[in-house]
């Protein structure tokens, strides 16, 4: 009675075929089935056959991308960087070469001159912005304030009603007026009453709001 | 380190990059190049870092090209791999002090290159998601990673002559690295470090910490997902 073994499996001939392509001696039971089955051995040869393409493939890759030439610059790549191995760190000067080298660059009276000058604006500068902060000058930067630091802003306030026609001037210093009606007050006045004699023609010629009112009443 | 590798769908290769792995092999002679570590190790520890710098330019030499083939796969980016090869490197060096002969210098070494590849594949990942993608990548499909590594795959230069020829490797290159990402992060590393790095499984177990025989299934699997996504030809 003839006893057949079973096929081998996959997993038993991707074994077989990294033993033989590292030149280790295959597992005796399949190297004898490899030797006796004919399916078994196609199996083995086509799984060779598709494990060979990918390495060569990839070493075909590989030799390309890193030609003879390249590989001799890696070594010497990696000799100069071994050289520096087990040396102290060099402390590198900051800011660079050229900004120390600006630095050294003897100076002369006209560079001192102009440092000194941009120094005195830039200082000018300062001491104006800090000022004009401090002691708040013009009206516009107070104008919803009635507080006590608004003493200056008051004076220039009297200073400005003091040019307005009678009317206009009673009625600024009313303390309860705000300054905003005040001025939509005057508008108004002024709109009622065109003094200006070259605009009377035109103000003639332009209906008016109150006549088409009354119109429509 | 093992929470953000595997935000990063990558493993994480066991602990510190210098560290000597836990589980000692049986004992075997050890490898010239293990030797040689050995030698340049013992020329550092008396401060003969002319001689020992010398002497280290031969295993830059013998391991180089396999260090570019590992670092390219996992970067999938040639400047990005000699940098991180570089880094590898130098890093061996200047630690060549912890280097025990228990483990050959290539899976000390492997290891070390692995998780500067790890870092720079998270560096990576963290970047990309700064970065607003335009409208032919968008179309493409994919996170912004594996569209990045299927354009270096389908731009790579080839060697091949015939312009027919190279056309159809480069396509081929390209699915093979899409189906390639495609891999869960052990079974990539697992299979890029045997297929690609040439590590036999109980190497690949001590440089990511796995056992070898799960080593061995994470190969088979990932070898048998890849067939399945090239439809068995690649």
């Amino acid at each position: 009675m003839i006893v057949r073994t079973p096929h081998l499996q996959d997993e038993v001939i991707f074994e077989c075929y990294y033993a033989a392509r590292r030149g280790e001696t295959l597992d005796p039971p399949a190297a004898e089935h490899l030797a006796d089955c004919e399916g078994c051995a196609r199996r083995y040869t086509d799984a060779g056959a598709f494990l060979n393409t990918l390495s060569e493939d990839a070493e075909a890759e590989v030799s390309a991308l890193f030609p003879p030439e390249r590989l001799r610059a890696q070594q010497q790549e990696i000799s100069r960087r071994l050289e520096l191995v087990g040396r102290a760190a060099r402390v590198i000067s900051f800011p660079g070469r050229s900004a120390a080298a600006v630095a050294q660059k003897p100076r002369t009276p006209a560079t001192r001159l102009t440092r000194w000058l941009a120094v005195a604006a830039a200082a000018g500068l300062f001491v104006g912005v800090a000022a004009g902060t401090a002691f708040n000058f013009g009206p516009r930067f107070d104008v919803a304030h009635d507080g006590p630091r608004t003493g200056a802003n008051t004076a220039a306030r009297q200073a400005i009603n003091a040019g307005r026609p009678a009317r206009l001037s009673s009625a600024a210093v009313a303390p309860a007026v705000d300054i905003d009606d005040m001025f939509m007050s005057d508008l108004e006045s002024v709109l009622d009453r065109p003094h200006t004699r070259e605009l009377i023609a035109f103000d003639q010629l332009t209906p008016h709001l109150r006549d088409v009112r009354d119109f429509a009443r | 380190m093992a929470g953000a590798a595997a935000a990063a769908g990558t493993p994480a290769v066991a602990t510190s990059a210098t560290d000597v792995p836990a589980r000692l092999p049986a004992s075997a002679p050890l490898s010239d190049d293990s030797r040689l570590a050995v030698d340049i190790r013992g020329m550092v520890e008396r401060g003969d870092l002319e001689d020992a710098r010398q002497q280290f330019e031969g295993l830059v030499v013998a391991h180089q090209r396999r260090a570019l083939r590992i670092a390219f796969q996992y970067l999938r980016d040639a400047a990005e791999a000699d940098e991180a090869v570089q880094d590898a490197f130098v890093k061996v060096f200047s630690h060549i002090g912890s280097y025990r002969e228990a483990w050959p210098f290539e899976v000390w070494f492997t290891r070390i290159l692995i998780n500067g590849c790890l870092d720079r594949r998270k560096a990576r990942v963290r970047r990309d998601r700064w970065i607003v993608p335009s409208d032919d990548t968008t179309t493409a499909g994919g996170s912004l990673s594996d569209r990045r590594a299927f354009a270096a795959a389908a731009n790579a230069p080839s060697t091949q002559a015939d312009p027919e020829a190279r056309l159809l490797a480069r396509e081929r290159r390209a699915r093979m690295t899409a189906a390639v990402e495609r891999l869960e992060g052990r079974q990539r590393t697992v299979f890029m470090l045997c297929h690609y790095g040439d590590c036999t499984p109980r190497e690949v177990g001590a440089m990511i910490g796995l056992n070898e025989s799960t080593v061995r299934v994470h190969l088979f699997r990932a070898a048998r997902k890849l067939r399945a996504l090239l439809g068995g030809q690649p």
